[in-house]
C-alpha cells in the first residue's frame, strides 16, 4: 500500500497533471490558463505542424544512427579491452572518462572543436591544406554529424561497459571447444560470443534509448536546434516551447506525442531482449 | 499603506575623485531583515553586487541572501517556473525592459513605493520604458544601445583608401549608412583570415538586429493593432543586407551560431574590421591583455538605413521588487542602492551606460580629467546615441515568443533555404497566430 501511495504521488499525479495541461492553453506566466479546457486543440495544431513532424522524424533518425554507432563502437572497445591481460582495469577506468563529463560541458567542448573560425577541427585540417574553413555547425548534414559525434563520444562507454560485463560472463568452454574443432575467430565471434552477448546488447539499447534525451544539453550548447532548424530535435523544440515561449500546454502535448516514440523504442528492445534470451536457452 | 521611509534625505554623494549632482538617498534601519534576491550573473554584472551589497548591509543592518545568480535567459526561465508554481518567495530580481512585460503583475508598481524625488534622479524616457501598463515595474540599472566599433588603422592605410575609392567611387571613411557598411565589409574581407564584419546570428539577438534595421529602413514590425507588417520592402531590404554579407563571405561562415560573446571576442581577436556592439565591451576591446585591437579602435554612431534613421535597438537592465515581498521598504532601499549614483558610477567606469543624467556628467568629467581619450569618445558617442537614436522593441509579453518564431526564418533566408519574401511571409503568418492567440485582434 505505501508503495502504491508513493508511486501515485511521485509518478502518476505529475503524469496526469501534465496530460491535463496538454488539453489547456497553459502558459507558465499565466497560471489561470491551467483551468481552461480546450480539448484536442493543441494536438490538432501539432498534427498540421510540419516543423514538429520534421523535428520528430529527425529525432527518430538521430536515435537510430547514434544508438547503432554507439553499439558498434562500444562492442569494438569491449572486445579489444577483453583481449588485454595487463592493465585492463586502468583501461576500463579511462574508458569511463567521457561519462564523467556533464552533457553541458561536452556540448561546450565540441562546439569549440567544430567552431568554423577558431575550432580545433578546422585548424587541424588547415595543416593538411584545407584552406577554406568548413562550416561544421551550419551545414545541414555536417551539423547533425557534429552533434552525433559529440553524443557518441559521450555515451559509447556506456555500451562498452555493459558489453564488457557480458564478455567477462561468457563461459570459456564453448569457445575453447569451438577452437579445437577448427573454428576461426570470426566463426567463434558470430556463433558463440555474439549470441551470448545479445541480451546485454538489448539491455544496453533499452537503457540508452530511455536515457538518450540527456543529449538535449549537447544539442542546445552546440547549435540550439539551428541554424534554420537544421538540427532541431524534439528535445530542443519542446524545451523552447515550454520554457522560453512559456507555452507549457503545447509543450506537454508535444511530449505526449513523443512519448509514443520512447515507448516504441523500449517495446522493440524489450521484445528483442526476450527473443535473444529464449534463443540462448534453446541453444 | 506602507510605513514612511525612515530616512529620506538629500545628500551629496562623493565617490572617486568626482562628485555627481545631489541625489535623494533611501536609507533606513532594517536590522533583522533578510532580503532574498535573484540576480543576473556573469563577469560584467557581478562587480556591482560585490560593492553595493556590503555597502547596503553596513548602512541598514539588513542582510541580502542571493538565491540565484545566473545568465538572464536562465533567470527568465526560472522566474516563469516560479510564476507557474506560485512560489514567489524572493523580494528583488534582475529584470530587463525587453522581458518585463512577460511577468504579468508579479512585480510591484514602484510609483507607489519610490518617492518622486528618487525617481527624479533617473532619465525620464528610461523610466517610461521601464513602465508596463502604467506600472513602473523596474528601476533601471544601465541602458544598452549599440554603436559601430572599427579598426582605425584600416581607414588610415593609404592603399586601402586608394583601392576603395577606385572600386566604389567614394572615400573610405567610417560608414554613415548600412549600405556603406556592406561595401566596406566586402572590401576588407579576406576569408578565412579576416572578415569585414559579423553579426549575432540566432535567437532574440538576430531578431533584434533585424528589427532595428527594419526601423532604420523606414519600416515597422507591427501596425497599431499588432498585426505583423514586416513583410514589406523595408523588411526585405533589411533581410537582404544580412544575406548579401553572408553570400559575399564578408562575415564568418559560422555566424548564424554566434551570440554576443562570439562577436565581442571575434572583434577583440583582430580578425574583424567593423563590429556593431554594446557599450559594455569598450573597456575589454581596448585592454591589451584581452584584445589585439587595443589602441587601434574607432567608434561611430550606428549607421543609418535607407529610411534615414539610425539603428538603435535599445533596452535597460533593471531590478524589480515582487508584489509578495514582505519587506517592501527594505527592498525599495536596496533597489535604490543598486541603481544609486555610487552603483552607477561603478558600472560606468567599466564602460556601461548609466540611467542617471548626473552620472553621465560625472563619468565624462572624470575621463576628461584622466585624459582617457578612448573612454571619453565611448561615453560621448553612447550618450548621443541613447539620446537621439535609441528605441525599444515592442514592450509586449509576446516579444520573446515572436522572436523565436522569426529567427529561424531569417536564418533560412540567409542560408539560401528560402527567398527573403518566403521567409518573411512564413514568419509573418506565425507572428499573426501568436498575436491572435494573445487576443490583440
Amino acid at each position: 500500500m505505501p508503495t502504491l501511495i508513493i508511486l501515485t504521488c511521485v509518478v502518476l499525479l505529475p503524469l496526469l497533471l501534465s496530460l491535463w495541461t496538454s488539453f489547456t492553453p497553459f502558459k507558465l506566466t499565466k497560471p489561470d490558463t491551467l483551468y481552461r479546457f480546450v480539448g484536442f486543440r493543441n494536438y490538432e495544431r501539432l498534427i498540421g505542424d510540419l516543423d514538429f513532424w520534421i523535428a520528430f522524424g529527425r529525432t527518430v533518425l538521430f536515435l537510430a544512427i547514434a544508438l547503432n554507432l554507439e553499439l558498434v563502437f562500444g562492442l569494438g572497445i569491449a572486445l579489444l579491452i577483453n583481449k588485454i591481460t595487463y592493465g585492463q582495469r586502468t583501461l576500463r577506468t579511462l574508458m569511463m572518462f567521457p561519462m564523467m563529463f556533464s552533457p553541458i560541458l561536452v556540448g561546450f567542448q565540441w562546439k569549440y572543436i567544430f567552431n568554423d573560425n577558431i575550432g580545433l577541427m578546422n585548424n587541424f585540417l588547415r595543416e593538411f591544406g584545407v584552406i577554406q574553413p568548413i562550416p561544421w555547425l551550419v551545414d545541414g548534414i555536417l551539423a547533425n554529424v557534429s552533434i552525433m559525434a559529440a553524443e557518441i563520444w559521450s555515451s559509447t562507454s556506456v555500451f562498452a561497459i555493459l558489453l564488457l560485463a557480458g564478455l567477462l560472463g561468457i563461459p570459456k568452454d564453448p569457445i575453447e571447444a569451438a577452437k579445437v574443432d577448427g573454428c576461426n575467430s570470426w566463426q567463434v565471434f558470430k556463433n558463440i560470443t555474439l549470441p551470448f552477448l545479445m541480451p546485454f546488447v538489448f539491455i544496453a539499447m533499452t537503457i540508452r534509448s530511455l536515457d538518450v534525451a540527456r543529449a538535449y544539453d549537447i544539442v542546445q550548447m552546440m547549435t540550439g536546434g539551428g541554424p534554420a532548424k537544421r538540427t532541431e530535435l524534439l528535445w530542443t523544440l519542446i524545451s523552447r516551447t515550454g520554457y522560453v515561449d512559456a507555452k507549457m500546454g503545447m509543450a506537454n502535448a508535444m511530449s505526449y506525442i513523443s512519448i509514443f516514440l520512447s515507448i516504441a523504442f523500449t517495446f522493440f528492445f524489450f521484445y528483442k531482449l526476450v527473443e535473444a534470451r529464449q534463443r540462448l536457452s534453446y541453444e | 499603506m506602507l510605513r514612511l521611509f525612515l530616512s529620506l534625505i538629500l545628500a551629496v554623494s562623493f565617490f572617486g575623485s568626482f562628485s555627481a549632482k545631489a541625489e535623494t538617498e533611501l536609507w533606513g534601519d532594517y536590522s533583522g531583515v533578510t532580503l532574498r534576491v535573484k540576480l543576473i550573473g556573469g563577469g560584467q554584472y557581478e562587480g556591482l553586487y560585490n560593492e553595493v551589497i556590503p555597502w547596503w548591509e553596513e548602512n541598514t543592518g539588513g542582510k541580502i541572501e542571493i538565491v540565484t545568480q545566473k545568465n538572464h535567459f536562465e533567470l527568465d526561465k526560472e522566474i516563469k517556473k516560479d510564476i507557474a508554481s506560485g512560489n514567489l518567495d524572493f523580494c528583488v530580481a534582475s529584470n530587463h525592459t525587453s522581458f518585463a512585460s512577460q511577468y504579468g503583475d508579479i512585480y510591484t508598481d514602484l510609483n507607489n513605493i519610490m518617492p518622486a524625488s528618487v525617481l527624479a534622479d533617473y532619465t525620464p524616457l528610461i523610466l517610461e520604458h521601464s513602465t508596463v501598463n502604467g506600472r513602473l515595474v523596474q528601476m533601471p540599472r544601465h541602458s544598452d544601445v549599440s554603436n559601430l566599433y572599427y579598426q582605425k588603422s584600416l581607414y588610415e592605410d593609404a592603399d586601402n583608401k586608394a583601392n576603395f575609392k577606385a572600386k566604389y567611387g567614394y572615400d573610405l571613411t567610417p560608414p554613415e549608412t548600412w549600405d556603406q557598411v556592406k561595401d566596406q565589409a566586402i572590401f576588407f574581407s579576406n576569408p578565412p583570415d579576416f572578415y569585414g564584419t559579423q553579426y549575432v546570428g540566432k535567437e532574440e539577438a538576430i531578431a533584434g538586429r533585424f528589427y532595428e534595421l527594419v526601423i532604420a529602413n523606414g519600416g515597422a514590425l507591427f501596425d497599431e493593432d499588432y498585426r505583423p507588417i514586416f513583410n514589406s520592402p523595408a523588411g526585405v531590404e533589411a533581410l537582404q543586407w544580412f544575406i548579401d554579407l553572408y553570400n559575399a563571405k564578408a562575415v564568418p561562415d559560422g555566424v548564424l551560431n554566434y551570440l554576443w560573446d562570439d562577436t565581442g571576442l571575434g572583434f577583440a581577436s583582430g580578425t574583424i574590421a567593423m563590429n556593431l556592439d554594446w557599450a559594455g565591451w569598450a573597456g575589454f576591446f581596448n585592454d591589451p591583455e584581452n584584445s589585439k585591437v587595443a589602441g587601434d579602435i574607432g567608434l561611430v554612431r550606428a549607421p543609418m538605413g535607407s529610411g534615414g534613421l539610425r539603428t538603435g535597438w535599445s533596452g535597460s537592465h533593471s531590478f524589480s521588487m515582487t508584489e509578495s515581498c514582505p519587506d517592501k521598504e527594505a527592498a525599495a532601499s536596496f533597489l535604490w542602492a543598486l541603481t544609486s549614483n555610487k552603483a552607477q558610477m561603478i558600472e560606468a567606469r567599466g564602460g556601461l551606460s548609466p540611467t542617471r543624467p548626473a552620472i553621465w556628467d560625472a563619468i565624462i568629467a572624470e575621463k576628461k580629467a584622466e585624459g582617457d581619450e578612448f573612454m571619453l569618445m565611448v561615453f560621448e558617442t553612447f550618450k548621443m546615441s541613447l539620446a537621439e537614436d535609441a528605441f525599444t522593441p515592442p514592450l509586449i509579453p509576446e516579444w520573446i515568443e515572436f522572436t523565436n518564431a522569426l529567427y529561424p526564418e531569417l536564418q533560412a533566408a540567409i542560408l539560401g533555404d528560402k527567398s527573403p519574401e518566403d521567409a518573411l511571409a512564413t514568419a509573418s503568418k506565425k507572428a499573426t497566430e501568436i498575436m491572435e492567440d494573445a487576443g490583440y485582434f
